[in-house]
């Protein structure tokens, strides 16, 4: 009997592991999580694993059979090893789908941020052809408005003292979400993902200015000011002068992607 | 240089461990990963149904050592990341690739990897891009030529799990690549190769997928609960920089066309440092030592996680010292 049992188990198991992982995939993407875990680069990769793996698990079905005499003779213990195995592909990824949160909290935020005084002033790593395409777009934007800027472009600009120029003074709007560490001067950040969630580093610019309101960390705010380069130590650190703020919805892409 | 001297953290080591981070991290990293290993596996069970067992065999150079330069090349010509390479490697052995061989391909195509030397580029474009091109190009060179000639002197029966150096051939379970799933083909439907190269995806998929499982586990726990300020003091240090690179490219178990953007941006390591964690981490990490152990023995993985990282650190290090 129970040699019946897991003899139709691990003929059924391949098959319901690689569809669980396809609907799994499906629904992170279906749900728009899939945002807040991988690079836009990789998404399209998922999906077509995920059609993959049901066409694998249809495949195995119909070419496989159970196993129709038992060779087992193998103690019972040993025997529920594969059973294990089995679960440990099933359970934990199913888990994470349902328990992983929608953004990544202030504690990771402080785990992963290096130096966070010297983030922006280090030569920062933006693959900044997309960023500095930005940039130029938003030299050339009506300087009577606020420009729509990412941290990221703040970021860039610091990086060239023409562009200082040209954007020094300049009124930008920016979006981001609060962060205010002891010490510190209060923060714009913005998770910046190379590929996934597990390598975002926080990015910043910080807050000068009217920050009148009661910003609790990690919400999401919208930014209007001028933009500053102050210099220290003989390094650029770009700063909004804070004229006007307000909380705002978090962005359908919540990580800035390189 | 000397900006880590006014930058030394001043809050407490660690915030701590967020848990919905961690499986946040770890769903992030199968769903990155998952899709490479199904690619991998789909061309195994390509190379299981359509090469001939002794054809690659016929190219390969007859010596041991030719062969080793040979992978070193084929790392280079034949990018593949990490997860991907896993399923090819395991099934090239199964077909009479020698085991050092196709053990150096696999550590070589990830840290060799022309994608891989072009974001280092990028990423360090602003600091010095040709040096630590070099740099990381050379010594992951200098390593994997070492790493190869210890593995030729290896038995295979020294290196490789049972399973892996019997696999398909047998029809034991037991015995298997993937130990657990048995597949009895349904007679009349082998479709000119079909049942055959599912079987191969499947048994390859599902086996790998397990240690990419537990490996991503490792990694999405160290990447968001530890604190890279934590070794920020060090960085610096002629003997304890590069000990610190190799450490945290341990614990943060990054894709090497990755690593080269974090490692960059993180002002308290010295060029050591940075070349460390560059040259250790495609290597092996915590992550890739559950991979590893996909088809190798214990034993093996353990003695390559020692000479890789020792090797890395000598060279490291006396590129501290050079005058």
């Amino acid at each position: 009997m129970i040699d019946r049992l897991t003899r139709q188990v691990s003929f059924f198991a391949p098959a319901a592991v690689m569809s669980a992982w396809g609907t799994v995939m499906l629904h992170t993407i279906t749900s728009g999580h899939i945002n807040r875990l991988l690079n836009p680069m990789f998404r399209s990769y998922v999906l077509i694993a995920a059609i993959l793996l049901f066409l694998l698990s249809v495949l195995h079905l119909m070419l496989y059979q159970p196993n129709a005499t038992s060779v087992e003779t193998r103690p019972f213990t040993r025997r529920l090893r594969p059973i294990g195995r089995w679960l440990v592909l099933l359970l934990p990824v199913v888990a994470a789908s349902i328990l992983s949160p929608s953004a990544l909290s202030s504690t990771t935020l402080a785990n992963r941020t290096a130096l966070s005084s010297t983030y922006g002033v280090t030569p920062m790593p933006t693959m900044s052809d997309t960023s500095n395409r930005n940039v130029q777009t938003e030299l050339a934007a009506d300087p009577n408005q606020p420009v729509p800027m990412e941290v990221t472009d703040l970021i860039t600009v610091s990086h060239s003292s023409d562009q200082i120029k040209a954007f020094d003074g300049r009124q930008v709007r920016t979006v981001g979400f609060f962060v205010a560490q002891p010490g510190q001067p209060p923060k714009l950040v913005r998770w910046l993902m190379w590929c996934c969630a597990a390598d975002a580093q926080p990015v910043s610019v910080e807050l000068g200015g009217n920050l009148s309101g009661d910003w609790k960390d990690t919400q999401w705010l919208e930014v209007i000011g001028t933009a500053e380069f102050p210099s220290t130590l003989g390094h650029v650190i770009p700063r909004i002068n804070v004229t006007s703020i307000k909380p705002t919805q978090e962005p359908d892409e919540p990580y800035l992607s390189p | 240089m000397f900006i880590a001297a006014f930058d030394l953290p001043t809050g407490p080591a660690s915030a701590g461990i967020s848990w919905p981070d961690v499986a946040l991290s770890f769903f992030a990293i199968v769903l990155e990963g998952a899709p490479f290993l199904l690619l991998g596996a789909i061309i195994s069970g390509l190379v299981d149904v359509f090469l001939p067992a002794g054809l690659i065999k016929d190219w390969l150079p007859r010596s041991k050592a030719k062969g080793v330069f040979a992978a070193l090349g084929a790392g280079l010509i034949f990018p593949l990341c990490e997860c991907g390479a896993m399923p090819i490697v395991q099934r090239l052995i199964r077909k009479g690739v020698p085991p050092a061989v196709a053990t150096t391909y696999m550590l070589a195509a990830p840290a060799l990897n022309p994608l891989a030397l072009f974001s280092t580029y990028l990423a360090f474009r602003n600091q010095d891009p040709w040096l630590m091109v070099v740099l990381r190009f050379g010594f992951s060179l200098a390593v994997l030529i070492f790493l190869g000639f210890w593995l030729i002197r290896l038995r295979p029966d020294q290196m490789l799990r049972a399973e892996t150096l019997l696999g398909s051939t047998t029809k034991s379970a037991e015995l298997s690549a993937n130990p657990g799933l048995v597949l009895t083909p349904r007679p009349g439907m082998s479709f000119g190769g079909l049942q055959q190269f599912t079987g191969a995806v499947i048994r390859d998929f599902t086996g790998v997928l397990l240690f990419l499982v537990i490996g991503a586990a490792a990694a999405a726990l160290f990447s968001t609960g530890f604190n890279r300020n934590l070794l920020a003091p060090i960085g610096q240090n002629l003997f304890l920089g590069p000990l610190a690179g190799i450490l945290l490219a341990q614990l943060l178990c990054l894709c090497s066309t990755t690593d080269a953007f974090i490692i960059a941006a993180f002002t308290p390591f010295s060029i050591p440092a940075k070349i460390a964690f560059l040259v250790a981490g495609p290597l092996i990490d915590l992550k890739l030592y559950w991979l590893y152990r996909s088809a190798f023995q214990p034993r093996f993985v353990h003695g390559l996680w020692l000479r890789a990282l020792a090797a890395t650190f000598i060279l490291t290090l006396l590129y501290s010292f050079k005058p």
